[in-house]
């Protein structure tokens, strides 16, 4: 397991005006055997970086590194495994788990060698070894995601991306993937990219969260400090916004401000300055003399702010109060 | 395609008769030239062009051959012919079909076009052009055919690769290190080959006409040989002396072509129809007897309520299967459960909107004061149209994508109220302002896909507004939309509630978002109640299931370094359901009094759980102390 890095990954699809920069110079780090968690609305680019980095998105700037190297072969790609989100279209209907796993592992292997590593990784994900050949059809969302996972491990990667892997499961079957990809974790010294819409999910199983936003990582840093005194306030926001028992909707919180947009300004089109601002409770919208968020864009300079945070206010966020 | 499939392909009386002549015609095609082969080339000389006779059945040829002896031994050549120049079609069509995917982008692009302008070209054109090129004879009439039908088929390939190809388990298959040529044996081309079998069968039926054609006019089979083309044709010059020596070739060529043709149909009726396939209804259950009692403090009152849908085995599976709700007026509940326990199909009944084949049935179930069931469908929108909102998950499938927004929200006011055009248009706007849409004159004016999603959750509930409702049914609103969205439509859905005094029933597989919005709870599992409870006894649950429910979801809060509450197994089918407590083979709870089934019954104040060992033990929801419920 080794360490993977993007340096200022850009992904750029379509021409002229339909023209939509989806990541755009994105700069993030997952250390060796450890979990970064990637948050993020939908339309912020978070899946398309993944996609990036194991080649189905074209990039069209920066560079993506495993220890320095930068990725360019589709063997070098290999080494990076990407886990889907809808364990009910990722796995090919007419193939039985067994031979989709098989398909995975690098090499060429004798037919028994190849049964024994199928069997192991089945049951690695917590799967009986004797249903390698049945066919994905007979078999619930919960557990298609655990062949996904165990095809994943098959081809011996060094890091693994998860995008969104139980957002199509129901509650009760999320919990036991998320305490799966806990444990693998942990057993194998994983390094992996976990992205979620979730919040709650995404803290979880993360040593550091990320947190994108219109194809820009705008805050990034260890867990428990991004969640406990987030330094954006996007991340404030979606922190706010998570549901959770005992908080009722009526008790207010800055986003809800009525003189902000509700609407997510449109990627094709990002606003000038800080691409934030018009959502921003701590912004232009609400204090009027802060004008430099419209004007200046404040990602030059995050690197010297706390969590990497591109606000030029960056210091000034205060702590959640703990729930 | 399965077994199965095929089998009904045969099963279908007019596949059955297809492959029967299929089956027919191979035979002979292998028999008649072993048994015939001699006796069909023998001249007689003594019976030159001769008519019907018991020792020449149809009759001789010119050179006084036996026609019918030379029609059925001619089954080989004309099926071989028509064999092989379907698989010239078929291998280059695949071929030119999978090359996109195999080469680059701008490769593949060139080949598409390429396919495309090829396409273009009516096929009997490019045959004859062919066949000048390659020079008359079989050889060049079998290249002809097969090369003109290629571009046509190479554009099936090419549209059903291209759309497997977006899959996700190709891509998975890509990220895994699979290489091109096996992704297309593997991944592709297994999962196209129903409509390529398909085609390949009708196109070998044409081919057989095309290359009766083409020997008709003389540019396929040349003598000695024959097929059934070069004997209509000779036949054809003799029709008023001897109509049998052309009908016999005919005749062959006629059910040739149809018995491959009618195959391939019957075999995409199996592969295609599946979904529409017409199951026998089984007899309407009989409905129980209404005895309604009208109860004027709620504004939803069922009990009993069953869902059926015809079984594919015969009787009615029940995905609801006795659901007792009340809905005060002005209240608003939450129904939570996973997917498959029946709740959205529970507001569907409600709302009168279950699909044609589904059968509602209740011991009550009244709305708004009207009792729906067994009246007829004009007269419960009539009733029911400006009383029950309904907000679903994809606000995008729920609007015309083709109209306006704001003529939409108008067409309610105007069908229910009968208002005019302007006065509706204006109510839409307003409407829109009090769900907070910005800018909305301007908004109306837009189609649907112009809003995002939030803004379209917005303007279906507005939709819901532009009448007066008791009661808004909101199937998953805010599943689709991003948490600070969410929040947005909560509250919104929260003051409008406050605003209206409408109730409010929120479907939600998230217990979470329920209980920020609601007063009261309903945990549905496996088609039934199986507890309900005001928000703020949540941590009082006392199903297991409901606490499993609370357990297993991580919020801001949970201990990291403990797993996740699960729950083992999965919830039943609704057509296998274990008697008694549906939830038993998951509990950790159950024994043998969970084989009869628990009913609804009280457990605390407004609390009630079907279950037979209620836990007591509180749950810490906000500190996360759950275990799984030891109680």
């Amino acid at each position: 397991m080794r360490e993977l890095s993007f340096e200022g990954t850009t992904v750029r699809f379509g021409t002229g005006r339909s023209a939509l920069t989806a990541v755009d110079g994105v700069d993030l780090v997952v250390p060796q055997g450890q979990v970064v968690g990637l948050v993020g609305e939908s339309g912020s680019g978070k899946s398309t970086l993944a996609k990036a980095a194991v080649g189905l998105a074209p990039t069209s700037g920066g560079e993506i590194r495993l220890d320095g190297v930068p990725l360019r072969s589709r063997r070098d790609r290999r080494k990076l495994q990407l886990v889907f989100q809808d364990p009910h279209a990722s796995l090919d209907p007419r193939m039985t788990i067994g031979e989709s796993i098989a398909e995975a592992l690098p090499g060429r292997r004798r037919h028994a060698a190849r049964s024994a590593e199928v069997a192991r990784l089945l049951e690695l994900v917590g799967l009986d070894p004797a249903r390698a050949r049945s066919l994905p059809s007979g078999m619930s969302g919960g557990q298609r995601q655990r062949v996904a996972l165990a095809r994943a491990l098959a081809a011996e990667p060094e890091v693994v991306l998860a995008d969104e892997i139980t957002s199509a499961l129901d509650v009760s079957v999320q919990g036991s993937v998320l305490n799966l990809v806990r444990d693998l974790q942990r057993e194998l010294g994983l390094t992996i990219l976990f992205i979620s819409h979730n919040l709650s999910v995404v803290r979880y199983v993360s040593d550091v969260i990320a947190v994108m936003y219109l194809g820009r990582i705008v805050e990034a840093g260890p867990a428990d400090a991004v969640l406990s005194a987030p330094k954006h306030p996007y991340t404030r926001t979606l922190l706010d916004a998570a549901p959770a028992f005992g908080v009722a909707l009526d008790d207010p919180v800055p986003a809800d401000d009525a003189r902000l947009d509700t609407e997510a300004p449109s990627p094709h089109d990002p606003p000038q300055g800080c691409r934030f601002h018009r959502r921003c409770p701590i912004g232009p919208l609400t204090r009027p003399e802060r004008t430099i968020c419209a004007e200046t864009d404040p990602q030059p300079g995050a690197a010297d702010r706390p969590h990497r945070a591109a606000c030029h206010f960056a210091a000034e966020i205060l702590e959640v109060p703990a729930r | 395609m399965g077994r199965e499939q095929w089998k009904a392909a045969l099963r279908h009386p007019v596949g059955a008769v297809a492959a029967a002549l299929l089956v027919a015609l191979a035979l002979l095609a292998v028999v008649a030239p072993m048994l015939w082969g001699d006796a069909a080339e023998e001249t007689d000389p003594a019976a030159l062009s001769q008519g019907s006779t018991s020792e020449h059945l149809l009759g001789t040829d010119a050179l006084g051959r036996d026609i019918l002896l030379r029609v059925l031994v001619a089954t080989r050549y004309s099926l071989g012919l028509a064999l092989l120049a379907t698989a010239i079609c078929v291998v280059i069509g695949v071929l030119l079909g999978v090359l996109p995917a195999v080469l680059g982008r701008r490769a593949g692009r060139l080949v598409t076009a390429a396919v495309n302008l090829a396409v273009a070209f009516p096929g009997l054109l490019l045959a004859l052009f062919f066949a000048v090129i390659f020079g008359v004879g079989a050889r060049g009439a079998v290249l002809a055919i097969g090369l003109a039908g290629a571009p046509s088929f190479a554009r099936l390939v090419q549209t059903n690769v291209a759309a497997v190809a977006g899959r996700d388990y190709v891509a998975a298959a890509r990220v895994a290190g699979v290489g091109r040529f096996r992704l297309i044996a593997r991944h592709l081309l297994p999962n196209i080959g129903e409509p390529l079998v398909v085609n390949a069968t009708v196109l070998a039926g044409g081919a057989l006409l095309a290359f009766a054609g083409l020997s008709f006019l003389g540019l396929g089979v040349q003598p000695p040989a024959y097929d059934w083309g070069r004997l209509l044709g000779e036949g054809l010059d003799r029709i008023y002396i001897n109509p049998a020596a052309a009908l016999a070739p005919g005749v062959a060529v006629v059910v040739a072509g149809l018995a491959f043709t009618l195959l391939g149909e019957s075999i995409a009726q199996v592969v295609g129809v599946r979904a529409v396939r017409r199951r026998r209804v089984p007899a309407a259950e009989p409905a129980p007897l209404v005895a309604a009692e009208p109860a004027a403090a709620a504004v939803l009152a069922a009990d009993d309520l069953r869902v059926g849908f015809p079984a594919p085995g015969g009787g009615w599976t029940h995905p609801v299967d006795g659901v007792g709700l009340t809905v005060r007026r002005g209240e608003t509940v939450g129904i939570v459960g996973e997917s498959g326990s029946g709740k959205s199909l529970t507001a569907l009944a409600v709302a009168q909107l279950v699909p044609d084949a589904a059968q509602v049935t209740a011991g009550r179930l009244e709305v708004a004061g009207v009792a729906p069931l067994g009246r007829a469908d004009a007269e419960v929108r009539e009733l029911l149209g400006t009383k029950v909102a309904m907000v679903f998950q994809d606000p995008m499938t729920s609007f015309n994508p083709s109209m306006r927004v704001g003529r939409q929200l108008a067409e309610v006011t105007r069908v229910h109220e009968r208002q005019g055009k302007r006065a509706a248009l204006a109510r839409a706007v307003d409407r829109l302002r009090t769900v907070r849409v910005p800018a909305p004159e301007r908004r109306a004016h837009q189609y649907p896909h112009e809003f995002s999603g939030g803004m379209r959750q917005r303007a279906m509930i507005a939709m819901g507004l532009m009448s007066t409702p008791e009661l808004i049914i909101a199937d998953e609103p805010t599943t689709a939309l991003d948490v600070t969205v969410q929040r947005q439509v909560l509250r919104l859905l929260k003051d409008v509630q406050a605003e209206t005094g409408a109730a409010v029933v929120l479907i939600s597989h998230d217990i979470a978002v329920v209980a920020q919005l609601c007063e009261r709870v309903v945990v549905m599992y496996a088609g039934r109640v199986v507890e309900e409870l005001p928000v703020d006894r949540l941590g009082a649950a006392a199903h297991p299931y409901t606490r499993a429910l609370l357990a297993s979801v991580p919020d801001l809060a949970t201990d990291r370094d403990r797993p996740l509450a699960t729950i083992p197994g999965r919830p039943p089918d609704p057509s296998d359901r274990p008697e008694g407590c549906a939830f038993a083979p998951r509990c950790e709870f159950a024994d043998d009094a969970c084989r009869m089934r628990p009913s609804l019954s009280a457990v605390a104040a407004d609390q009630r759980a079907a279950c037979w060992h209620p836990r007591t033990r509180p749950l810490d929801l906000t500190l996360d102390a759950v275990t799984g419920g030891q109680a």
